[in-house]
């Protein structure tokens, strides 16, 4: 039963004693004594609890989970001062303010986003019995950044008293139309987060880029790589810090589609620094790589242990224990890597190169200067019809690797489609990026389960050798079990998952849209 | 799930309403979200929480589903107490629950739907025993009964025992007293605290008869906004120590 609030601004230059002292000429108020209150918020680095209207304050020993526009609470939980300043929705005791979060932030952590001091001044209107009828708080915040303080907009916090909504509306009445004060547009914390050098909403890894037809297709390279090489940016300081283990999926996605948009744009780079860059882009997936199988691993490992039977499912602990270990040693040498001279040479050297690109002569880049719309319809319409051609080859006797193959190729056309989906009609591209996901979904799980496979193949040497190996061996054959037959469900769910992905109209589309 | 404390005694003028709304205060205060649903037509407890003694629809349309309960809420001056008030219509209570299919289970249709938003709902009950005593004995989880120290306030508080274990059916409510407008220069007073305080069903916390109670009404100010520190104020906060303390338990 949430009472009614609403903010608003106070005119610029205004204290919130001199609205307090005006507000009494009008109606009866009680002030009380002003007081101050520190709150961290915190969120995740792509802003998680901001897109779903939520905000999580830390104030004193209290953590606790508001509505973002009203700060109505919706959980909280104590939690010891000085605490570590990065939660995993497993760090947090079990309870409401777990179960709300945990499905929102998944394996994402949480780490605060800004730290916001307010001095807050209480002025109680009255009704003719001398009853507060509505509450209001007069707030002067202040947002503590590395640089000092920096003191935000003033604003006014207007809380109802339940049972008197006629009294709230015309406060906010008076508020608003008397004394001038506008309705704030957002709560205190965005402000905050902006003034502290933040992204209210977070940083997304999302590629987001907007082409035009008509424009030069090294033009519009250089427009999604440079998006790319923000992302790898961004992304790089929480890999290294090992906040979460998303960071280290956002920049190897980012790395992965930079490759990709390097071989399906070949002709728009000279042949020799683009041999250069693509090696290093390579080296940069295989550092990350081993690391990244074991973050998997990892998080898939409660789902994994959970479909043993009740009494193996201790039994898996060693296998847990031995990934985290691995994880340990293949963490540091991708650091190591990662803040080497030579991964900043090649990122530097990277945005630098792009940015001459577009200027550099064009004799040995003979797609530079090619509308970007027709090498990129010519590129999806043929690595579509490849994979119609690779689907329809493959029957109950196709090796694995012919599936592989083509959830590679798959791969490949899910990029381009990202890359130009801005070229396009979203009643064309939708549909088809649709089945392809449905295509995918099988391909890859077919792909996936044989991975674990080996994966855990990998481990059994090493396994028995652990204490409580023996029995941790013996629960892994159950897993491996369990893995190949959801590996046969896929496979045999992919011939009608591809028949949709090739039907005719979709073909026909495909041809009409991309030639 | 709210705990239902009904503040209850057969006589008037026992510190009924300056217990309800005393406890209730400093549940709020300590953090506890509180309802006190003030059920005398005199609406004592909801003029001393400034709040007009009117219910939109009255107390007949409440008890028979017809209203929704959490419309007539009125928030009171501290932000964790609301108040279901008091209004004249409660005066014919049982004519009202008696036209209902299942007249004890008036209140308990009243309080159901709000019982997941408070920790503690408080009941200021009317005096006498009738239809909505019923009614309030099966939706209190305690019947908490001030008696003023004398032999004849035991006797009738033996009496209440008798008849709720005889004549109420299952669950029965926990039954706790506590000595109210005690008066320390009277030698009857003193004996029968001593004698009985913090036996079988009476707590040991006891209420002065203290001029800062009369004071509320003044002051219309629950004790704990206007003497917290004071004798009475201290009592009210040792009662609802112990209270809590056997709720919890």
């Amino acid at each position: 039963m949430d009472v009614h609030r609403t903010q608003l601004l106070l005119p610029d230059g205004v204290s919130a004693a001199a609205t307090a002292d005006r507000l009494a000429e009008l109606v009866a108020v009680v002030t009380q004594r002003a007081h101050a209150v520190d709150r961290t918020f915190w969120d995740t680095f792509d802003g998680r609890l901001h897109a779903a209207g939520l905000a999580l304050a830390e104030s004193g020993s209290r953590l606790a989970l508001l509505d973002a526009a009203t700060y109505d609470e919706r959980a909280a939980v104590d939690r010891a001062r000085g605490g570590p300043r990065r939660l995993l929705a497993g760090d947090l005791p079990a309870g409401e303010l777990r179960e709300r979060l945990a499905p929102i932030i998944e394996m994402r952590a949480l780490a605060p986003v800004a730290r916001v001091r307010s001095r807050l001044l209480p002025v109680n209107v009255l009704d003719d019995e001398g009853k507060i009828v509505v509450r209001l708080q007069a707030e002067e915040p202040s947002v503590r950044s590395g640089d000092g303080k920096r003191a935000l907009r003033p604003r006014l916090n207007v809380i109802g008293v339940r049972g008197y909504d006629a009294d709230f509306e015309r406060t906010v009445l008076l508020l608003t139309g008397e004394l001038g004060l506008e309705p704030a547009t957002r709560p205190v914390h965005h402000d905050a987060v902006e003034a502290a050098g933040g992204v209210a909403g977070g940083v997304s890894s999302k590629l987001r880029v907007t082409l035009a037809p008509d424009e030069r297709a090294d033009r519009a390279a250089v427009t999604i790589l440079r998006r790319l090489l923000e992302i790898v940016e961004a992304n790089l300081p929480g890999t290294l810090a090992d906040v979460d283990s998303e960071y280290l999926h956002d920049l190897r996605v980012a790395v992965r589609r930079s490759r990709a948009l390097q071989r399906e744009l070949r002709g728009v780079f000279a042949p020799e620094p683009l041999r250069v860059f693509r090696d290093g882009f390579r080296e940069l997936q295989a550092l990350t790589g081993p690391t990244r199988d074991l973050d998997v691993q990892l998080l898939e490992f409660g789902d994994l242990a959970s479909s043993l039977p009740a009494g193996a499912v201790a039994d898996v602990v060693p296998l847990r224990r031995l990934l985290e270990q691995r994880l340990v040693v293949e963490r540091q040498a991708m650091v190591r890597g990662l803040s080497s001279e030579r991964t900043r040479a090649l990122l530097d050297g990277w945005s630098a190169f792009l940015d001459v690109l577009v200027a550099s002569p064009q004799d040995e880049r003979p797609d530079a200067a090619r509308p970007v719309a027709e090498i990129a319809g010519e590129r999806i319409g043929k690595v579509y019809k490849r994979m119609v051609g690779m689907g329809r080859a493959i029957d109950d006797d196709s090796p694995h690797e012919a599936l592989h193959d083509l959830r590679k190729k798959g791969k490949e056309l899910r990029y381009l489609l990202e890359f130009f989906a801005s070229l396009y009609p979203a009643e064309v591209v939708k549909p088809m990026i649709a089945t392809l996901k449905g295509l995918q979904d099988v391909l890859g799980r077919f792909q996936d389960r044989e991975v674990q496979v080996d994966a855990l193949r990998a481990l059994g040497d090493d396994i028995v050798a652990v204490e409580g190996g023996a029995a941790a061996l013996m629960a892994m054959g159950v897993l491996v079990q369990r893995l190949g037959a959801e590996q046969d469900e896929a496979r045999a769910q992919f011939g009608e998952r591809f028949e949709r992905f090739a039907a005719k109209p979709q073909r026909r589309l495909v041809a009409q849209t991309f030639g | 799930m709210a705990k239902v404390i009904a503040l209850y005694n057969i006589k008037g003028g026992v510190g009924k309403t300056s217990a309800a709304v005393n406890l209730a205060w400093i549940a709020a205060d300590e953090g506890a979200r509180v309802l006190l649903w003030d059920l005398d037509p005199q609406g004592a407890a909801s003029y001393l929480l400034r709040i007009k003694p009117k219910v939109r629809g009255g107390g007949s349309k409440l008890v028979r589903g017809k209203s929704d309960p959490a419309a007539l809420l009125k928030g009171s001056d501290h932000e964790r107490l609301d108040l279901l008030p008091a209004d004249f219509s409660y005066r014919n209570m049982d004519l009202a629950l008696d036209a209902t299919k299942r007249p004890t289970r008036g209140l308990s249709r009243v309080l159901e739907p709000l019982s997941e938003d408070y920790d503690y709902v408080f009941l200021d009950c009317p005096p006498a025993i009738s239809l909505s005593s019923e009614s309030i004995f099966a939706a209190a989880d305690v019947l908490l009964v001030p008696l003023i120290p004398t032999p004849l306030s035991l006797r009738t508080f033996d009496r209440l025992r008798e008849f709720v274990a005889r004549d109420v059916p299952k669950p029965r409510p926990q039954i706790l007293a506590f000595f109210s407008m005690c008066d320390g220069r009277r030698s009857l007073h003193r004996r029968v605290i001593e004698e009985h305080a913090a036996t079988d069903g009476v707590l040991a916390a006891a209420i002065p008869a203290a001029s800062d109670v009369e004071r509320m009404a003044l002051q219309r100010r629950a004790l704990a906004q206007f003497a917290a520190r004071g004798r009475a104020g201290r009592a009210y906060g040792a009662l609802w120590t112990e209270l809590r303390g056997r709720l919890d338990g």
